[in-house]
């Protein structure tokens, strides 16, 4: 018998209890006796919880006082913050001189005014501005933090990032203003648009090199107090070594993973073993020989600092971690893509540039992010080799006079900013993974 | 058969210039023998389709000729280039060869113009908006300019493998492979692929088909090749392949498909 349906099926709106909360709680907290019971179980115990942290954290706690003894004056049963707020100041910045404080923040705010444009949809050049940050920022930054007597190197590097941050800049300008590059900008106020002819590229370049001139003869007049690497610590000194450890595990491990995939036998086989030999061997392990075994191997009279020693030590090896997640990232793309590639014509670098890392990366942006945050926690070892970074800083206030014994409030206030850049970390590469996958649907 | 046309429709375009050329080639997976003493010569316009059961080795011949796959023994001349270890031939005859595969291929994180205009700019160092501007001509060719700001994964197979086609037509190749490029597709869709690949016959491409479509060979093939266990079998034009076959594995793999 033949079946023919005269008319479509309109849609109906599903059953209330699917869409409401009322709905919701039903089905999920008390849809048996057993079930309510938890359910209310769970409640007392988090109403429990909560209200002792509170009680302790906020209701009791001590918030202003000059020493632990007026704590305990205050409430027995609060927690004393005075003592973390009393060292706020040592906790951001460790043993930086007062004076020069406003150096780091400095350097901090450089960093987000260069960086800034990169979330811009309107500015061009991105690629170019993200390079210009890991090439020259490192060198300003660590000039504006250390001081001292600038070498010819270092004024030229100085000089270079001065120029790269106004370029950055007048980009931003012109991005936001006009929706083009700097480039197109002054090649469009100088004449033809298209296809700039060899006065224009000469005009570019003159303005470059006249820039950077420039600058290098102000940056000649001024120079910062010399800091000693002693000096530093706290949330500073965390930040900076994993800030270099994050800016250069990722190209470390690009060039690892693509070394240990390479089909040079001599390129591999050192790429593995290098792998292979800084994962089996713990951090601290690594950060006890960077600093006591490594100057054995240096010529005599070559001293190189102790923090030069860790941030050299902790980026190698989170180098070899990324560079298995890389790994991993590239055995995810299928072979068609290499072989698409190779079909018009590009060759392993445009392959591996334009085809297959731009996908493997995507691929990878959670396991990356879970390193880099795995990273910022695991640069507190550093406080073990005598170290003042944040968690170093945290443990002293219990040794000083006023707040002796004051343990618990400054490693919950610890761990609390941990959370807060270790979560902002982690939402951002969520955020990132809907909004690379919302452009790209497979 | 999916296409209607009819055998002989294409006039051929051959001409006595030698594009590929192949003495004994031999080639081997590991212990395993895939391509036995082939010898084949290509000349400029001519179209040929190989066909024959799987694991023949017909796609590992044409795999060989773009140089994805190395082979051990003998030569094979593309284009006046002699195949073989010379990185910088091999970068060459990648970009006169332009090459369709079953699964498309195409780069899923770039737009369809970006998957077109990639190769010419990085690779031919055209300009943006002159790879644009050829993009969009070839994307009007395969009919369908107005998918060019999508994604991949937005279209359908037919127009994925369309796009894939002028993908490598915006390389201006001297000699288009196509590796089954209808198998991977529903069958509403083959018809689309094979007509653009009718009409790129139709311009005098050389063009190397490994296909199972039997309707399509009739159509446009100056020659039909049938492959068995890495032996070409048998060769002869489309007429004489399909009315009269000689070779009685042909004749039971014609009478098998058709």
């Amino acid at each position: 018998m033949a079946i023919i349906k005269a008319e479509k099926t309109p849609s109906r709106p599903a059953p209330i209890f699917e869409t409401s909360i009322i709905g919701w709680l039903q089905k999920n907290l008390f849809s048996s006796v057993f079930n309510t019971v938890l359910t209310l179980f769970m409640l007392f115990i988090i109403y429990l919880s909560l209200s002792g942290i509170i009680g302790w954290g906020f209701i009791d706690a001590t918030f202003v006082a000059d020493n632990r003894r007026q704590c305990y004056d205050n409430s027995l049963t609060g927690a004393c913050w005075a003592g973390v707020i009393d060292w706020l100041t040592n906790i951001f910045y460790g043993r930086y001189p007062r004076d020069e404080i406003w150096r780091i923040d400095f350097g901090a705010l450089m960093l987000v005014f260069w960086m800034a444009p990169l979330w811009m949809p309107r500015v061009k050049g991105k690629v170019l501005i993200g390079a210009s940050v890991v090439v020259f920022y490192p060198f300003l930054a660590g000039y504006l933090f250390a001081g001292g007597d600038k070498g010819l190197f270092m004024q030229i590097m100085i000089s270079a990032a001065i120029v790269a941050l106004i370029g950055n800049m007048a980009n931003l300008i012109t991005g936001l203003a006009k929706n083009e590059s700097v480039v197109q900008f002054l090649l469009r106020v100088s004449g033809k648009m298209t296809a700039p002819d060899k006065t224009q590229r000469n005009l570019l370049l003159a303005i470059l090199v006249l820039a950077f001139a420039a600058v290098f003869w102000w940056q000649t007049s001024w120079s910062a107090v010399g800091v000693p690497w002693t000096k530093w610590g706290g949330l500073f000194l965390t930040l900076v070594i994993s800030g270099i450890g994050i800016a250069s595990a990722l190209p470390g491990g690009i060039i690892l993973a693509l070394g240990r995939r390479s089909k040079l036998p001599v390129v591999r086989v050192l790429s593995t073993s290098f792998i292979e030999i800084f994962r089996s061997v713990p951090l601290i392990t690594v950060l006890f020989m960077a600093t006591t075994m490594f100057p054995l191997f240096m010529p005599e009279g070559f001293v190189l600092n102790k923090l030069v020693q860790v941030i050299i030590a902790v980026v190698l090896f989170n180098a070899c971690y990324m560079a298995e997640t890389v790994r991993a990232g590239l055995q995810a793309i299928p072979k068609g893509q290499f072989e698409g590639a190779h079909t018009i014509g590009l060759g392993y670098w445009g392959t591996m540039g334009l085809v297959i890392m731009p996908q493997a990366l995507k691929h990878m942006i959670p396991n990356i992010v879970g390193s880099f945050i795995g990273l910022l926690k695991d640069t507190t070892l550093v406080s073990i080799i005598g170290l003042f970074d944040i968690l170093g800083m945290l443990r002293s206030i219990s040794k000083d006079v006023p707040w002796l014994g004051l343990h618990k409030e400054p490693l919950i206030f610890g761990a609390m900013l941990f959370f807060i850049l270790c979560f902002s970390m982690s939402k951002y590469s969520r955020h990132l993974e809907t909004k690379l996958s919302a452009g790209n649907k497979h | 058969m999916s296409t209607e046309l009819k055998q002989g429709q294409l006039a051929s375009a051959a001409s006595t210039e030698v594009m590929i050329e192949i003495n004994d080639m031999n080639k081997w997976y590991g212990a395993f023998h895939v391509l036995k003493d082939i010898n084949l010569t290509v000349h400029k316009g001519e179209r040929i389709v190989i066909c024959g059961p799987s694991g023949s080795g017909k796609s590992t011949l044409i795999r060989c000729i773009n140089a994805l796959e190395e082979h051990q023994e003998g030569d094979i001349i593309v284009d006046g280039i002699v195949l073989g270890k010379n990185l910088k031939n091999l970068d060459h005859i990648r970009t006169e060869v332009g090459m369709v595969f079953q699964n498309f291929n195409l780069f899923p994180h770039l737009t369809i113009l970006e998957n077109l205009t990639l190769g010419p700019i990085w690779v031919r160092k055209m300009g943006k908006t002159e790879a644009g501007e050829n993009a969009m001509k070839y994307l009007e060719r395969v009919k369908i300019p107005e998918q060019a700001d999508k994604y991949p994964g937005q279209l359908s197979g037919g127009q994925q493998q369309r796009v894939a086609i002028a993908r490598s037509l915006c390389m201006s190749p001297k000699i288009m492979l196509f590796d089954e490029p209808t198998s991977a597709l529903d069958p509403e869709m083959i018809k689309e692929v094979l007509d653009v690949m009718v009409e790129l016959a139709d311009t005098g491409m050389t063009m190397i088909v490994v296909t199972h479509e039997m309707g399509f060979a009739k159509t446009i093939a100056d020659e039909v090749i049938f492959m068995d266990e890495g032996d070409i079998v048998e060769q002869n034009n489309p007429i004489e392949f399909f009315d009269n076959p000689q070779h009685e594995r042909t004749q039971l793999f014609l009478s098998q498909i058709l």
